[in-house]
């Protein structure tokens, strides 16, 4: 994910939501984790669920002692209203409040603004779902991604859609973020490679509901598409199919991660074929299965995507490196978490070591069917068929 | 192609000319700019969306949200803007926003952070050809209840009473009262009626974006007062011409700029709009001139 | 050829006849204040003018009187209720109606339309019908005008209209703010000719008006209001020879 809350108007002032942990003492051996995060706003559809799936593994961990076993954990959590600003004036709070390890939005833009805090600070920091292949690398050595990066994901579905037969694809891009704008040319560059062709761009404005000059074009172009790609996501892309699948135009759309969400699912019919990426899939008898499982019985209802189990996962690797780590000091942490070697989390293994803080993971592929998502496939695309970041 | 841009501008631009007919109502009568209209949107969006969600047919959710957002509109009125009443222009204005903002922020921690899918009746999606075009059915219902809309105004305005002591306190507020009108009476008739054209304009927007989110009223809320200060402000053909060619303004640049410089349309519009302003500072269709005593 | 019979009952307050009364009005302009404790009364089927130089005060009197001003102080009884602080169409459903200074037609709004305002809160559309029509033997120039734009009307006409939709409410008290002001001679003539034809039919009415003579000619009583303060009260007679009013606005030396 990689989204920008441009022009939405947004009250400035961050709310301290709740305090986490487990009413610990704040003795030595506490170590504090700040998270700055977008509860409301666009993107609290992606922070909400990675939250709640971090503070089920920060419970956990807690539960038998704390990171590495002795570190219990305390949370601080802002809601950021997915708001920039905000997030840059809550992330400060945090590391003035003593927080050691910071947990930014699922977006590059607050992730970046965060960063710049917490980069000089030597607080490791780690962006929810933020999949710009570019954050790390435009923030510092501090700054880590989670989650399966855009020319990942772009690189997998590509080869998905080459592989089932289409060849000619119409990319609608969005200059508005790093994601909208990058993922479809990713994809353009691995389809172009793979052999299929570009046969025409388009773009569109953010929360600008109306795509109607978009579809009229598509409908109108010489050379249909076999697909469309787009990384649009809510509330843009129920308006794109919405306005495309009412102009009859029947082309399966591609899309990313951001579209493993339950407004999407709720479309129903209308998202009927469309194609999108996630970080695992909950096969029967898979290790995800039976964390989806769990979840449910803590929360009481079963996660809404897969940015719960990326929340966990998060969990997972700072125990790891918090084990493994020298001493507790920052950047003692952030080595650690950099040397990580196929750590064995929930939707496979993760590898951090040599990557310039750019996961190594599968990336999985689904399609909606009546308002369900259903498993196509998991793909760990090689390194060679990863595009470099733009 | 081009039938096809041509309809869909109509319908857009009577989408935005509804808006802005709410804006300039409320502002021909009380001097302000209503910048909670889009929330008023938000309402509707939420009240169709938890009637479906109970099991309310199509048709009585959509008559209930428009009710209830005309409600709301009122009450909106009677709790944040009559004890505002006879204050400045800015005040007035600056209580809007609070009020907007106040909105946003209840309807995302009471209501819903994110959005949620609403899809519209499958017969509103489809297309029908004329000639060899194909013509989407949205847009066209889009566009036939967008006129049905304006002409009831119209008749509203023309035929009776209350319609035309709005259009006289619009002109001269003091003296509708000298006729022994209650002032009350006309300012909650605009807000409802401010608040039955956003509802309207609010399933047609729904309908066109397939989901409600708290913020989903912040963009058509700045379009709609684009709209009315184009088209003059407080005066009522003037929003309606304000919303049809900011409408067919979008729409075409859409159709005629390169794929690359589409995303700074805004840009593009917002520099029409200043050129229009140059040379008509009073809008399209200036308001009759206001006294206020 | 007006009855005079009210000499000498100048402040007469107390009278059963009496149809407003209003006692020490002030009205203050944000810190400066206009009027200063205006007393005033007007009887039944009595024609009360209101002279005094520009700026003297008399449409804030009117205007205070009426509801759209709030007083700061005195009290004002109308029909014998008090209605110190109420809204202006609370006001004018009770029976008080006001033609304002400057006609303030609906310019917008058509002849018919202004007409049908000004009884729409008083009485329902059968009986508007009725009046509007008792009205345009009055005002047969608006007949021909009914579907016109009021905005469109010559100046005189638009003062016919707005008296005229005074009239619509059926008021027991009618205020008239300068009628005559901006007219054409003949146009003034025909609305001192409409004055005294109201006055006839039995309406009170209290009169601003610049044209001192012509109104001192057509009223039993006068005040004088000067920099906010009544002057001099008195019968038409006794202030038409009134030394003060021969020099000040009688232009007689
Ligand atoms: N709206 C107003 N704001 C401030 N001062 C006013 C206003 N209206 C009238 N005045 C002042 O109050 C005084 C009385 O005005 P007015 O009642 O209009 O006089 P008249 O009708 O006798 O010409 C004048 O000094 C005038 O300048
Ligand atoms: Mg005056």
């Amino acid at each position: 994910m990689g989204k920008s809350v441009r022009r939405m108007s947004v009250v400035a002032g961050a709310i301290a939501l709740a305090l986490g942990g487990c009413g610990s003492k704040h003795d030595d051996s506490t170590i504090v984790i700040g998270v700055v995060t977008a509860q409301t706003g666009v993107l609290a559809s992606y922070d909400q669920p990675s939250l709640a799936g971090f503070r089920m593994s920060i419970d956990e961990i807690n539960a038998r002692g704390g990171l590495g076993g002795k570190h219990p954990v305390k949370l601080l959590v802002r809601d950021t209203r997915s708001d920039t600003a905000t997030t840059a004036a809550a992330a400060q709070e945090l590391v003035d409040e003593g927080a050691k390890i910071m947990i930014t939005p699922c977006d590059a833009d607050p992730s970046i603004v965060a960063g710049q805090v917490t980069q000089p600070a030597g607080v490791p920091t780690l962006t929810f779902c933020g999949s710009s292949p570019i954050l790390p690398g435009a923030v510092g050595d501090m700054m880590f991604t989670t989650y399966p990066t855009d020319n990942l994901q772009a690189a997998a579905l590509a080869k998905h859609a080459y592989e089932t037969g289409l060849r000619k694809v119409y990319l609608l891009v969005s200059p508005d973020t790093t994601y909208t704008s990058g993922l479809p040319e990713y994809f353009g560059k691995v389809f172009t490679n793979l052999g299929g062709t570009v046969v025409g761009k388009g773009s569109f404005s953010m929360n600008q509901p109306d795509f109607s000059v978009a579809v009229t074009t598509i409908r109108n172009l010489k050379e249909q598409p076999d697909l469309i790609m787009t990384a649009a996501y809510e509330p843009d892309f129920p308006a794109f199919v919405r306005q495309l699948r009412a102009a009859g135009v029947t082309t399966p759309v591609f899309g990313a991660d951001a579209l493993g969400t339950p407004t999407i699912a709720g479309l129903g019919e209308l998202a009927n074929g469309v194609v999108f990426t996630s970080a695992g899939c909950a096969t029967p008898g898979s290790k995800l299965e039976a964390f989806n499982q769990q979840f449910n019985k803590v929360t009481g209802h079963l996660p809404s995507s897969a940015y719960e189990v990326n929340g966990y996962e998060i969990g997972l690797l700072l125990d790891a490196a918090v084990k493994s780590a020298t001493s507790m000091s920052g950047p003692a942490i952030r080595d650690a978490l950099d040397n990580l070697e196929n750590f064995e989390a929930v939707t496979g293994t993760i590898t951090y070591r040599g990557t310039q803080r750019i996961p190594v993971r599968s990336v999985a592929l689904l399609r909606y069917e009546g308002g369900k998502a259903q498993c196509l496939q998991s793909v760990t695309p090689a390194a060679s068929e990863i595009p470099a970041p733009l | 192609m081009l039938l096809q841009h041509v309809v869909n501008a109509i319908s857009l631009g009577g989408i935005y000319a509804l808006l802005a007919l709410g804006l300039a109502i409320v502002f021909s009568i009380v001097g302000l700019i209503n910048f909670a209209h889009g929330e008023l949107m938000t309402i509707a969006g939420y009240t169709t969306l938890g009637a479906l969600l109970f099991g309310v047919p199509f048709p009585a959710a959509v008559l209930l949200a428009i009710a209830t957002t005309a409600v709301a509109a009122m009450a909106m009125e009677r709790i944040a803007f009559r004890p505002m009443r006879g204050a400045s222009v800015t005040s007035l204005l600056l209580t809007s926003f609070a009020v907007s903002a106040l909105l946003k922020v209840i309807f995302q921690n009471g209501l819903s952070a994110r959005p949620q899918p609403l899809a519209m009746p499958q017969w509103m999606t489809g297309s029908y050809q004329v000639g060899n075009v194909a013509i989407g059915v949205g847009p066209t219902i889009s566009i036939v209840i967008s006129v049905v809309a304006l002409v009831g105004l119209e008749l509203f305005l023309r035929r009776t009473v209350t319609g035309t002591a709005m259009r006289a306190a619009a002109e001269d507020f003091p003296v509708v009262r000298l006729m022994g009108i209650a002032a009350g009476r006309v300012i909650a008739t605009a807000f409802a009626l401010s608040g039955v054209l956003a509802g309207i304009a609010a399933l047609l927007w729904v309908a066109q974006r397939a989901s409600v989110d708290p913020l989903m009223g912040a963009v058509p809320v700045v379009k709609a007062f684009i709209a009315t200060v184009v088209g003059g402000l407080g005066s009522l053909p003037g929003a309606v011409v304000g919303g049809l060619l900011l409408g067919a303004i979008e729409i075409g640049l859409d159709a005629v700029l390169p794929p690359s410089v589409v995303p700074y349309r805004d840009a593009f519009v917002l520099s029409g709009v200043i050129l229009i302003l140059l040379f008509r500072p009073q809008g399209v269709i200036p308001a009759a001139t206001v006294r206020r005593g | 050829m007006f009855a005079v019979g009210h000499a000498g009952c100048v402040g007469n307050s107390g009278s059963a006849l009496i149809m407003l009364h209003a006692e020490g009005i002030k009205v203050r302009y944000g810190e400066i204040e206009a009027i200063h404790g205006v007393d005033l009364n007007v009887g039944e089927r009595e024609v009360v003018a209101l002279i005094g130089a520009n700026g003297a005060g008399k449409s804030t009197t009117l205007n205070a009187l009426c509801g759209l001003l709030p007083t700061v102080a005195g009290k004002i009884s109308f029909l014998g209720t008090d209605v110190t602080g109420w809204a202006p169409d609370k006001i004018s459903r009770n029976g008080m109606a006001l033609t304002p200074e400057g006609r303030r037609v609906f310019g917008q709004l058509t002849v018919a339309e202004n007409l049908m305002l000004g009884g729409a809160a008083h009485a329902g559309r059968a009986e508007r019908v009725r009046r509007q029509e008792e009205l345009l033997e009055l005002f047969p120039v608006l007949r021909s005008r009914m579907t016109q734009k009021a905005g469109n009307m010559s100046g005189g006409e638009q003062q016919m209209l707005a008296i005229g939709r005074s009239l619509m409410s059926r008021p027991k008290l009618l205020l008239l703010d300068e009628p005559s002001l901006g007219l054409a001679p003949q146009m003034v003539d025909k609305v001192f000719d409409l004055i005294v034809a109201l006055r006839k039919a039995g309406l009170s009415i209290l009169l601003v008006e610049q044209n001192v003579g012509l109104a001192l000619e057509i009223a039993d009583r006068a005040s004088v209001l000067r920099g906010g303060s009544i002057a001099l009260s008195g019968s038409a007679e006794e202030l038409a020879s009134s030394d003060l009013v021969r020099q000040a606005y009688l232009g007689v030396h």
